[in-house]
């Protein structure tokens, strides 16, 4: 048997940091309340972030999932 | 002069005190005793200030002992993180190409350490320059973007800002999108700036290189030692990720502990200062009040 070619997150077009934590969340989404809610509310989190070019900076965008960051 | 104005002011205080007080550069009662009121609500909120961070930096504490362990496993790819000695460190470990992270925090009321990163950000951007090296800064938190833009504005490639504590690893794998997506692989080496976290009464300005695994040339390949199951330069980039965020989520804990101990310490001070203050003010006030009756 050969060796698979690529992941299929990969195929899906996640990176290795977006499938750990999606199946992260996925995990905390399958306890039971309320060990659920208090797990589900580590995974929040919220920042701005700004492309900067010489020197001037961009327009701030709100990142609150995986997903959105780093875009 | 003098007695008359002894017995203007035995007669009238409140008409006359004003005006003979002030032209000896004197306080009035009234003013002393409002900048003693003022003195003591500052110190009220500052010594409230003080308690809540002494029992936030107990979480911090803790969230940092459990991220120690936790990130072991990349010194093991990566040099062990190494102090910055003010204005005399050299920074001659870093390679060519270098994207520099600040750790900074938004909020202010914690003594210098946000400015201790900045400035060791500068002298770093400023050595790198001097050595022919060239440095690109991505910055966390509004003090470090605040100041960072005036001191390497040109530098700059991305800020985050607001960045809500206490931080996760899903936090930290974010931070990590950021810098990947500011093109962290295409530099020798990713250098992490961070407060680390001593005691409650010390903390150190620390730098990590997390430099890229090599995949092929002349020089040692990383992890040559190792088979891979799946393809090779696939699972190193995505350990490469995974090590800065690992990374990100240690400096992020330690900075975080950090800056809960300086704000205590901070909040200590100021509340110690305003006692003084009071002391001296109260002093100030029975001085004046002595004076009057007498």
């Amino acid at each position: 048997m050969s060796p698979p070619v690529t992941t299929y997150w990969r195929l899906a077009g996640m990176s290795y940091l977006q499938y750990v934590n999606k199946a992260a969340s996925t995990m905390r989404g399958a306890l039971k309340e309320p060990a659920k809610t208090k797990a589900m509310a580590q995974e929040a989190f919220q920042y701005n972030t700004s492309v900067w070019s010489g020197g001037v900076q961009g327009a701030k965008t709100p990142v609150t999932s995986m997903g959105a960051a780093g875009k | 002069m003098a007695p008359t104005l002894m017995a203007a002011r035995r007669v009238a205080p409140r008409a006359f005190g004003t005006a003979t007080q002030q032209v000896r550069g004197m306080a009035t009662e009234k003013q002393i005793f409002n900048q003693i009121n003022a003195t003591k609500n500052i110190q009220k909120i500052t010594s409230s200030m003080k308690m809540v961070s002494a029992a936030k930096l107990k979480g911090d504490e803790t969230r940092l002992t459990k991220a120690i362990p936790f990130n072991q496993w990349s010194f093991a790819l990566c040099p062990e993180p190494v102090e910055v000695e003010d204005a005399t460190c050299p920074y001659d470990d870093l390679p060519q190409k270098s994207l520099l992270v600040p750790f900074t925090s938004d909020k202010g009321l914690c003594g210098g350490i946000n400015s201790f990163i900045s400035r060791a950000t500068r002298e770093c951007v400023k050595k790198l320059h001097a050595a022919g090296k060239e440095a690109d800064v991505v910055v966390i938190g509004d003090k470090g973007r605040g100041q960072m833009r005036r001191f390497v504005p040109d530098q700059i490639v991305r800020s985050a800002t607001e960045v809500v504590a206490p931080g996760t690893f899903s936090l930290a794998s974010a931070l990590a999108a950021e810098l990947m997506a500011a093109g962290a692989m295409e530099y020798d080496a990713v250098v992490l700036i961070y407060n680390s976290y001593v005691n409650a009464a010390v903390y150190k300005q620390k730098y990590k290189i997390v430099p890229p695994f090599v995949f092929e040339g002349e020089s040692e390949v990383s992890l040559s030692t190792y088979d891979f199951d799946s393809d090779k330069d696939e699972a190193m980039a995505d350990l490469y990720e995974f090590m800065l965020a690992s990374q990100i989520f240690h400096s992020f804990m330690d900075g975080a502990a950090a800056e809960q101990s300086s704000r205590m310490t901070a909040m200590e001070n100021a509340s110690k200062n305003a006692g003084e203050m009071i002391d001296s003010l109260t002093l100030r006030g029975l001085a004046n009040n002595h004076n009057r009756v007498w």
